[in-house]
């Protein structure tokens, strides 16, 4: 026990740790930038439990009221959304804020819930329209 | 067991408690609007406890402490998440202090990167999406500078608290 408790001012390997743990973050953080893509956000999906409940064009204002353990108060205004109303504990959502780029998310952990923007992917879009 | 041991056991489980409620005030939500971003001092007793008593001993504490917080804020999400995150931590602190080259500055940070891995694990299981896994960077950013704070508080602790 003695020389454990001799371990307490900081060591090499302390900074091979920490500079590991900032790598894989910033490493993470890099590849979710790359893989949301660049597409034109257009639509709102609102997923409770994983599936979607819900999807809202991003271009409209309009609002939903996403029920369940708690309520969610989701709202679309001027081509942003967010989850301006909870009744869950912490309302972590809340304090998200809004979202407007595709591929992020605001997520409500005690109603299971998550408020997805969704970019245009190829296969969605009209490629031509034929007269 | 010896009575002192278990004297020092409920008396960090009580600290542990009351440092997880005085976190709650601290708004730091507000700061950093993240699902889950926590100071995490009451983990300053579960690594005080790993270097002091043992991982037996401070297996207890923690389920004692998660249950008991559990009880009386009547949370289940919350009680699943500290727990996992809680277990998952202490158990890469246990491993990553038989390192000699770790002191407990690389233990901590090392931990509360193993609590921000499990507790995007159990956010994932819950919402049946994997969507939650954007915000382990950022966690873990947050979570390396809040292991370091609860570093400095631990080394401060042992290295008055000598054993006797």
């Amino acid at each position: 026990m003695m020389k454990d408790l001799e371990r307490l001012t900081f060591r090499k390997g302390d900074a091979v740790a920490i500079g590991a743990v900032i790598l894989a973050a910033i490493a993470l953080l890099i590849f979710f930038l790359v893989s949301a893509g660049n597409g034109q956000a257009h639509t709102v999906r609102i997923y409770r439990n994983g599936e979607v409940i819900r999807e809202m064009p991003l271009g409209e204002n309009g609002e939903y009221l996403v029920t369940g353990t708690y309520e969610n108060l989701v709202e679309i205004r001027d081509g942003r959304a967010a989850i301006t109303r909870s009744s869950c504990p912490g309302e972590d959502c809340v304090h998200s804020g809004w979202i407007s780029q595709p591929g992020r998310s605001i997520v409500c952990l005690p109603n299971r819930v998550e408020v997805r923007i969704e970019g245009s992917t190829a296969d969605d879009e009209v490629d031509a329209v034929i007269r | 067991m010896k009575t002192k041991d278990l004297t020092i056991m409920a008396i960090l489980t009580a600290l542990a408690m009351v440092l997880g409620w005085v976190e709650r005030m601290i708004p730091l939500e507000l700061l950093i609007p993240l699902p889950g971003v926590k100071l995490g001092l009451a983990n300053t007793v579960t690594m005080f406890s790993l270097y002091w008593l043992n991982l037996p001993a401070t297996m207890l504490i923690l389920t004692a402490r998660c249950l008991l917080g559990g009880l009386f804020s009547g949370n289940v999400t919350a009680l699943a998440f500290s727990l996992t995150g809680g277990v998952i931590s202490m158990l890469v602190m246990a491993a990553a202090k038989r390192s000699r080259h770790l002191s407990v500055w690389g233990v901590s940070v090392l931990g509360a990167a193993g609590h921000n891995c499990g507790q995007i694990l159990i956010a994932m299981i819950l919402m049946h999406s994997g969507a939650v896994l954007g915000y382990l960077p950022y966690l873990l950013l947050i979570g390396t500078a809040c292991g370091c704070a609860t570093a400095a508080v631990t080394a401060g602790v042992l290295r008055i608290a000598r054993p006797s």
